[in-house]
């Protein structure tokens, strides 16, 4: 081996010297650039919880809540907007300016809707762009603007049905357990995330096939469990998928929706098939459309589809082809609408025209409504009922005379599931996703009233 | 010169040792600095601080983020505190958007910017249990917004009410899923309560 001399060393030295000093010359302009510290951020956003279906005679107060970007000052935001207004669901939207009101619990802009268009027999429709004054930004709610109005309904003739104060504890037991597996990622076992400190989420939801097949989304190994025709399939398709909703498609197919609002296709095997975001921020519901996936989305609150015949659509085209209305199987529509602590209004509409509404109250407070679908002509619908210790769903099944039948079930579950996954309905039943200690399970309840 | 550039390659590689530190870049920012007092605290104001620290991630024990709308540092141990990751955690978020003290027993209104390192004293069960000076226990069905749900283990506050009977919820949710504003039904189940701030001014 040759000695270095002396000039390489100084070389080589000077190299290594230069590197590091360039090196940290580098990170520290790309750490002192546009640094994101303390950056004030461009935001905005709104709240609305639009009144889809109203008494006859009810004033209609339009609320809506601002969001900013943050002030120095710590005060809210200061904001204007406009409510774009028509009577029924066609013609010309007239402007009016929103009343900044005091409070903000209930949205701090509002618009007290003309009695004149209030009262019309068709309803309303209206949009809403809200600004932000100090940055210039605006929004606008429903996400579809002018393309796809929210819209308000009268409820008329509607059913009332009373539930009275209800009885915790008597809860129906299943006619059959369909589906069950134990904790575990072997084949067998479905997965089991979390820890007593941070929660547990397990299987966040599931689907039922046509033909009977139950289809278990086991989030946390990345995989769909089928349990049918006799035998256990495991179809894994990634990652896993935490809180995800998830549907089938009557090819096979199916739809994972992940908590970051990414809804990914996957062929029947588990292969990719495309991905698409979502149009709004939040969602609540991933359901079957008439022609592929529909997702609830907030902040517009409307069903948007996410893809037509296979082919994903864009935001800004889920936002256009967005309704308040879900299509039923029976091919009308139905609105739904909790309104404080205990009203649940349910509409069915053909054409965007009333056919039949039930007005359902309750003593106790209603939560969240799980499932609102038609089976034959009837309506069934599941709701939570709660108190401050206590909570069960009740299954109610809605006819042309009223309330056709009602029952309670249980609502414990061990794991976290995605919001408005706990229930589906097939095959005229019932189906409920469950976990326990143990494990997972799908349980069914026959609703046996007569079609 | 070709030993020049062989070295200089080298002395570069070295510099980006201290690049993998850049994860924590931003925690260079986080400070101590005293919070502002102040007279007002409006619900909607409430909804602007937290809903902009959506996407800046979830650190356990944590109460330190950038506007970037990035987690710096998103793959933490869970339920390991002092990683410095970015983000607060669902108690952090709640204490800092609810203007809190670090004393307990006072209930003034104290704004703390975002990179003001700071968690409060209170975890999810205290926060259910209505610990605290400017905390009370509120009935769920009467709960509004930017007041809260809260388990044993978690806590989330409603940004909105929505049509299904459900909430829109901002939370810290997990180191996974990060803080984010999700549709979710604490207000009917049994292992949340609900949670209110005193002092809201509009």
């Amino acid at each position: 081996m040759r000695r270095p001399s002396i000039r390489s060393l100084a070389g080589g030295a000077a190299g290594i010297a230069a590197g590091v000093i360039g090196g940290i010359v580098l990170t520290s302009v790309s750490a002192a650039g546009p640094a994101p510290v303390s950056r004030t951020p461009a935001l905005i956003d709104a709240t609305h919880v639009p009144p889809v279906l109203r008494l006859p005679g009810e004033p209609v107060r339009l609320r809506y809540g601002l969001v900013c970007a943050p002030r120095d000052d710590g005060r809210p935001c200061d904001g204007e907007g406009t409510v774009y207004l028509r009577a029924g669901r066609s013609g010309p939207f007239r402007p009016y300016p929103f009343q900044r009101g005091d409070e903000s619990r209930d949205g701090r802009y509002f618009l007290d809707v003309p009695a004149a268009v209030a009262d019309s027999n068709d309803g309303f429709s209206y949009y809403a762009v809200l600004r932000d004054d100090s940055r210039g930004a605006s929004v606008t709610v429903p996400s579809g603007g002018a393309d796809a109005p929210q819209s308000s309904l009268p409820l008329g003739a509607a059913i009332r049905i009373a539930l009275g104060r209800h009885a915790f504890g008597a809860v129906r037991d299943p006619d059959a357990r369909v589906a069950a597996a134990s904790w575990g990622s072997a084949p067998q076992d479905v997965g089991l995330a979390g820890s007593r400190e941070l929660g547990f989420s397990g299987p966040s939801s599931f689907d039922v096939e046509p033909d009977g097949t139950i289809d278990l989304l086991d989030s946390v190994n990345g995989r769909v469990m089928r349990w049918g025709q006799g035998r256990r399939e495991l179809v894994p398709f990634g990652d896993a998928a935490e809180l995800a909703d998830f549907t089938v498609e009557s090819d096979g197919t199916f739809d994972v929706l992940d908590a970051r609002g990414v809804l990914r296709s996957f062929h029947r095997d588990g292969t990719p098939g495309w991905t698409q975001k979502l149009s709004d921020r939040t969602w609540a519901k991933l359901d079957h459309g008439s022609s592929g996936p529909v997702v609830l989305q907030q902040p517009s609150e409307q069903w948007m589809p996410v893809a037509d015949d296979g082919i994903p659509l864009t935001r800004k085209q889920q936002a256009a082809a967005a309704h308040a209305e879900k299509k039923l199987a029976n091919g009308d529509d139905l609105l739904v609408a909790r309104i404080g602590e205990g009203e649940l209004r349910i509409g069915e509409v053909h054409r965007g025209a009333p056919v039949r509404a039930w007005r359902i109250t309750s003593e106790t407070p209603l939560g969240e409504v799980q499932l609102a679908e038609s089976s034959g002509s009837r309506i069934v619908v599941v709701t939570r009922v709660y108190s401050d210790d206590h909570d069960e769903f009740v299954a109610v099944v809605l006819d042309r005379a009223g309330l056709a039948a009602r029952f309670s079930v249980a609502s414990d579950s061990w794991t976290e599931t995605a919001p408005l996954a706990r229930f589906r309905l097939a095959r005229g039943a019932l189906y409920r996703l469950r976990t326990t200690q143990s494990g997972a399970f799908v349980d069914r309840f026959d609703l046996e009233v007569p079609q | 010169m070709r030993r020049f550039i062989v070295t200089l390659g080298i002395g570069l590689a070295l510099s980006a040792v201290s690049g993998a530190q850049a994860y924590h870049r931003f925690w260079a920012g986080c400070n101590y600095d005293a919070p502002t007092f102040m007279t007002t605290m409006t619900r909607d104001a409430a909804q602007d601080y937290a809903n902009a620290a959506r996407y800046e991630g979830y650190q356990w024990g944590g109460g330190c983020w950038n506007y970037d709308d990035l987690d710096s540092y998103p793959d933490d141990p869970p339920a390991v505190a002092g990683t410095h990751g970015e983000g607060g955690d669902c108690s952090g978020l709640t204490f800092k958007t609810w203007r809190e003290s670090t004393d307990t027993w006072r209930d003034g209104r104290y704004y703390w910017r975002a990179l003001r390192n700071v968690h409060g004293p209170y975890d999810a069960a205290s926060f259910r249990n209505g610990e605290g000076a400017p905390n009370h226990i509120v009935a769920k069905a009467t709960a509004g917004v930017m007041d809260a749900f809260a388990s044993g283990t978690h806590i989330g506050m409603i940004f909105a009410r929505s049509l299904y009977g459900g909430d829109q919820i901002v939370e810290a949710k997990c180191e996974a899923c990060g803080t984010n504003i999700f549709y979710r039904t604490y207000r009917g189940d049994s292992s949340y309560g609900g949670v209110g701030r005193w002092g809201w001014t509009g």
